[in-house]
């Protein structure tokens, strides 16, 4: 569930860096404002939509056929509203949790 | 209706949400605290013991068949709900020989000790979690099938808010992201979308599923019709199949070993996620028993469900439930409903998203009145009825009516322990306060009245756990370092939600002019400052959201 979570918290985050609006927002902080090439730029949405498919590929591993889409969509639904919340009130944060996130799902898994 | 086809869309979705709203929210609070039924029950029977430590299963099915052996001879049918996450305490339930003529008998419930195999008896009169959760689609001081109707009627229009919602959406997908946490209009309107957008899937699913339930009710034309009473038969054995019955004997005969049927339960499963254990007939030679894990499908898998013969404890082959492709999708949408199959996890989230839904039909509400306001305040004699009516039952309702909830818990630890028809009163003190909150707006002007009641709201709630501690001795001190944390969880949960009031109630004094903070009237002064202030900031949001 944590791990569905988080997964769905970073695919979402890509889509946000994939509009102009939201890349502003969110790459304001200290460390990142250089302008991103625009390889990567263009790589966000597509790297958005795989990593939901692969978040949908677990969900139904873990939960079975029935159940495993019905988990995604909640957990999506679940981690939208604290990273629109971050969006608004902290956005320079969001990065950090992504990758704050993914570490931890690493050391989990592992 | 008028104007564009997306315009006569919006014109529906703000009537449609607004004549239905209040009872929504209600709907959409009891049934949010339904998913935690079995866990506020716990917590409003506090005689039980607190458990934390972990029993074999087999030990638990042998105390239970001892006590049931014992104190329940002549039953129809028993049950015994193991400790899971929901609810650490052994239940067992019982079902009394149905009276000539009736199908069912009379059901009871016993909360057994796991050190002494007797049950408790001197658990207090509760209406509980059950109740309040029944609230959701029976409402309260009507005839069911009223109350269904008009639950139905609400669902319905809800339903078509959430479709011309998203058929008027402008921009779903480049404003998915965006909240822009301004005061006003704009503020209100981003975060009703956000809230709405963000978990659409449930939205659609919980209402058109809600419908679902009450099929028979609502499509009463069809099912009543020209229908001879062996079609109905035929179509309610479709729509809700039943496993072959089995006859009663009237011969005597001892119950086999339910542990032993455990093991073999455990040994078929691979696993232990037993449920519950029912046995039909108990010590009579065709007693038969059957072992429930918990969900493994939306739908139905008949691998769920063991069957084992009461008299020889033999792993009996029954034939599935025939369940048609019409009866899965039935069952899918119940399931989905109800979260039949969630773990600890899914429901918290189910909990989350459900008070996400509670959000966005309050933000709805309020923005109703926040898009009025300018408006209705230039008026020389203050706003219209219609207005103020609305802004009082949204204080009533969307504050109120959690105050009242909060006073059903408090009924619970204050009134008499030996009252009688303490669980009816219980409800009554639910719907006292929340009358009182709905009238209590009228005689104050909108924010302070929200601030007053927020207020209110933090300090009940956040007074439980002390209320909890006054009067148990079960409070957090205790349930704590026991690690009991589906009592305790209560207590933390009721904490969160008051902080939460608290803080709501910090953020809305801060909008309060000072000259109605030591007076509640409006001066006329004020108002025309707050109309020209807000009329500047609704010009400018109309401006950028069209």
């Amino acid at each position: 569930m944590i791990l569905l979570m988080s997964l769905c918290f970073v695919s979402m985050t890509l889509f946000c860096l994939a509009m102009e609006k939201h890349r502003k927002q969110i790459l304001s902080s200290e460390f990142i404002n250089f302008p991103l090439p625009q390889i990567m730029v263009v790589s966000f949405k597509p790297l958005a939509w795989v990593m939901l498919f692969i978040t949908l590929t677990i969900s139904v591993e873990q939960y079975g056929w029935s159940i495993g889409p019905a988990v995604f969509f909640g957990a999506l639904s679940g981690c939208l509203l604290p990273l629109i919340l971050l969006l608004t009130y902290r956005a320079n944060l969001i990065i950090l949790v992504s990758v704050l996130l993914a570490i931890i799902l690493f050391v989990i898994e592992l | 209706m008028k104007g564009s086809f997306r315009q006569s869309m919006k014109w529906l979705h703000t009537w449609v949400g607004l004549v239905v709203g209040w009872i929504l929210v209600f709907m959409f609070i009891t049934g949010t605290a339904g998913y935690f039924d079995d866990e506020i029950t716990r917590w409003m029977e506090p005689e039980r013991p607190l458990t934390a430590t972990h029993i074999d299963k087999s030990k638990l099915l042998d105390i239970s068949q001892h006590y049931l052996e014992t104190h329940v001879k002549n039953a129809k049918e028993w049950r015994v709900i193991l400790p899971n996450s929901r609810d650490a305490n052994l239940k067992v339930m019982w079902q009394e020989q149905p009276e000539e003529g009736k199908r069912f008998g009379k059901f009871s419930t016993k909360v057994l000790d796991t050190d002494t195999g007797l049950a408790i008896d001197n658990l207090r009169e509760t209406a509980g979690g059950r109740t309040l959760y029944r609230m959701h689609y029976r409402l309260h001081y009507m005839p069911s099938i009223v109350a269904y109707w008009i639950v139905g009627f609400c669902t319905m229009l809800m339903l078509i808010a959430v479709i011309t919602g998203v058929i008027f959406h402008k921009k779903i997908f480049s404003d998915f992201f965006t909240f822009r946490a301004k005061k006003g209009l704009i503020g209100w309107l981003d975060i009703h979308n956000v809230l709405s957008v963000t978990a659409i899937p449930f939205h659609f699913m919980i209402t058109y599923s809600g419908l679902i339930f009450f099929l028979t009710t609502y499509m009463i034309l069809s099912v009543n019709i020209g229908i001879t009473e062996t079609q109905k038969d035929k179509y309610f054995n479709e729509v809700f199949p039943r496993t072959v019955e089995v006859e009663k004997s009237d011969d005597y005969q001892p119950l086999a070993s339910l542990s032993d049927m455990y093991a073999k339960s455990h040994k078929y499963w691979q696993e232990d996620t037993l449920a519950y254990v029912k046995v039909e007939y108990p010590l009579d030679k065709n007693a038969r028993v059957k072992f429930t894990r918990w969900n493994t499908d939306l739908t139905y898998n008949p691998d769920d469900e063991l069957f084992f013969s009461g008299e020889t404890g033999k792993l009996l082959d029954i034939a599935a439930k025939q369940v048609t492709m019409s009866g899965q999708i039935h069952r899918g949408f119940i399931s989905l409903h109800e979260g039949l199959f969630a773990s600890p996890m899914v429901r918290w989230l189910y909990l989350i998203i459900g008070l996400m839904g509670t959000g966005m039909i309050a933000s709805g509400l309020i923005l109703w009145t926040t898009k009025r306001k300018p408006k209705q305040m230039k008026n020389t004699n203050g706003p219209d009825f219609g207005y103020r009516l609305v802004e009082q039952l949204n204080i009533g309702t969307i504050v109120g009516f959690p105050i009242a909830v909060a006073m059903y818990f408090w009924a619970n630890r204050l009134l008499p322990v030996e009252m009688e028809n303490r669980a009816e009163w219980e409800i009554h003190c639910l719907f006292i306060s929340w009358a009182l909150l709905l009238i209590y707006p009228a005689f104050r002007s909108g924010l302070v009245a929200w601030f007053e009641q927020l207020k209110i709201a933090a300090f009940v709630f956040c007074f439980i756990p002390v209320l909890n501690f006054i009067t148990t001795d079960k409070h957090l001190g205790i349930s704590l370092p026991l690690r009991d944390w589906n009592y305790a969880g209560f207590d933390l949960v009721m904490l969160v939600i008051g902080v939460a009031f608290a803080f709501t109630a910090y953020k809305v004094k801060k909008h309060i002019p000072v000259a109605q903070k030591s007076h509640a009237k409006l001066t006329k002064n004020d108002i025309e400052n707050k109309v020209t202030d807000e009329t500047i900031s609704t010009l400018a949001a109309t401006k950028e959201t069209s």
